[in-house]
């Protein structure tokens, strides 16, 4: 047995797996949110509006966010890779410039309170969906202010439901994405691989 | 892949877009923020006009920013008409009645303002990273922002597999073809075929990404002590002033809303 300080050290420390994975599905959601954004959105959108249920479309957005924690489990993971899959959907040419990235901000941000909330300890299916309504959450509040700001307060109240409730979708979502890359053993590093061991 | 406009072609010899990446990145960070306080047109107008007179010095062409920007433009409108339809402001003569919905001359004007400033948001940031290269914006987040350079290049490294990842899509789908899948005009269909070749990209990123770990921990990627750098990044005068044009420019937006007395905070 080590000291529990070690322990401590070791599990909040990012190995250089951890980066570059966690920045890969960063990328891989900044290109899906790039194609989704110039041609996707845009005609999903235009028939929603900006209506109160709009955020239901958005739900995308919010699956790299736990995805990106439920793989590589370190505090932080959540923020990293929801604001870098931003980043690059930026570079991938998105028209909404920063507000983009902090969108992603935010997301990350509420994904990763609520896993720090749940101490890094809990990844499962109920942590995911947590986690996504989380992220859900945070969209909401951000696009309250910055895209429907003159809204009265109870069609605020249903778009930040709705937010939330994509979330919720999204962390199952990106709960079974990581179980089914868990079982094609590409996880193999990772402790989301082998809690999979039963064949 | 013709989805992803990867270039534009910008002019790098542009006074605006030779400066430093962060430089821009705060001047364009500056803007968006304060405008997030407030529902205005006045300081959104000042400021989309000021960011708008300034796109020639960014070496950007009208016609390339025009076509990047047609879904920025389109949510611009849906933006003004959903904040026309749903505001508690219905003063003012009535133009539209249909059922629930009521659209008065005060909330269309309100969902303008609305769509004029996200708009406002939007294009600062758009300008900055249209001339932003990642490889410039990782060296100088290292070093004036001091970003830790672990997560910097290494998402960097990751970076660099975008066109790789393009690729393989391509592969991915003539592979799917080839053995019947794809090609349907059943939409439920395409897009569970759709889903499976995503999921294929993302099993062979993370793939590819695992080895790329080790073959950077063998090249010593970890080893964090006594980093070098091999492009030193320049910060110089004229960059700081652009951050500070930028600064005194929303100050003055701010202020002339603030005399006009249109400035109106969100939260309030």
């Amino acid at each position: 047995m080590s000291e529990p300080g070690t322990i401590q050290v070791r599990r909040h420390r990012w190995r250089t797996v951890d980066i570059v994975v966690a920045s890969v599905i960063g990328v891989v959601f900044g290109v899906v949110f790039a194609i989704w954004n110039n041609l996707l959105y845009s005609v999903i959108n235009a028939p929603l509006g900006s209506m109160p249920i709009a955020p239901l479309a958005s739900g995308v957005w919010l699956v790299p966010a736990v995805l990106g924690a439920l793989v590589v489990r370190r505090p932080g993971a959540a923020l990293y890779t929801e604001a870098l899959a931003a980043v690059v959907s930026m570079f991938f040419g998105s028209a909404w410039g920063l507000s983009v990235f902090l969108s992603g901000m935010w997301q990350g941000l509420g994904a990763e309170v609520l896993l720090a909330l749940l101490a890094y300890r809990r990844w499962g299916a109920g942590a995911a969906l947590l986690a996504g309504g989380g992220a859900g959450l945070a969209m909401g509040l951000y696009e309250i202010v910055a895209y429907v700001p003159t809204y009265s307060a109870d069609w605020k109240v249903i778009y930040v439901g709705c937010a939330i409730a994509a979330g919720v979708v999204a962390g199952g979502l990106a709960w079974l994405l990581m179980r089914a890359l868990a079982r094609t053993g590409a996880l193999a590093p990772f402790a989301a691989g082998r809690s999979q061991g039963e064949i | 892949m013709t989805l992803l406009q990867t270039h534009l072609s910008t002019d790098p010899a542009a006074p605006l877009a030779r400066r430093n990446p962060v430089a821009k990145l705060a001047a364009a960070l500056i803007p968006s923020m304060l405008l997030l306080v407030s529902v205005d047109p006045v300081s959104a107008g000042l400021l989309l006009t000021a960011w708008l007179v300034s796109v020639p010095a960014w070496g950007v062409g009208w016609s390339g920013l025009l076509r990047r920007l047609w879904p920025l433009a389109l949510a611009v409108v849906m933006v003004s008409l959903g904040n026309a339809v749903f505001t508690a402001r219905k003063g003012g003569a009535t133009l539209l009645e249909a059922g629930p919905l009521l659209v008065t001359s005060e909330s269309l004007a309100t969902g303008a303002t609305a769509g004029l400033r996200v708009a406002a948001i939007a294009l600062p940031g758009v300008l900055a990273v249209l001339t932003i290269d990642p490889v410039d914006l990782a060296d100088s987040l290292v070093r004036y922002v001091r970003v830790p350079a672990r997560f910097a290049y290494g998402s960097l490294a990751a970076f660099r597999l975008a066109p790789l990842l393009a690729a393989e899509w391509e592969v991915l789908g003539r592979a799917r073809r080839a053995r019947g899948l794809g090609g349907d005009r059943n939409p439920l269909r395409a897009l569970t075929v759709l889903g499976g070749r995503l999921f294929a990209l993302l099993v062979g990123a993370v793939r590819r990404g695992t080895h790329l770990a080790v073959a950077m921990d063998a090249r010593g990627f970890a080893a964090s002590a006594h980093r070098t750098c091999a492009r030193r990044p320049v910060f110089g005068r004229a960059d700081a002033a652009l951050v500070a044009a930028s600064a005194l420019l929303t100050a003055v937006a701010v202020g002339v809303a603030l005399a006009t007395g249109a400035w109106s905070p969100v939260l309030s």
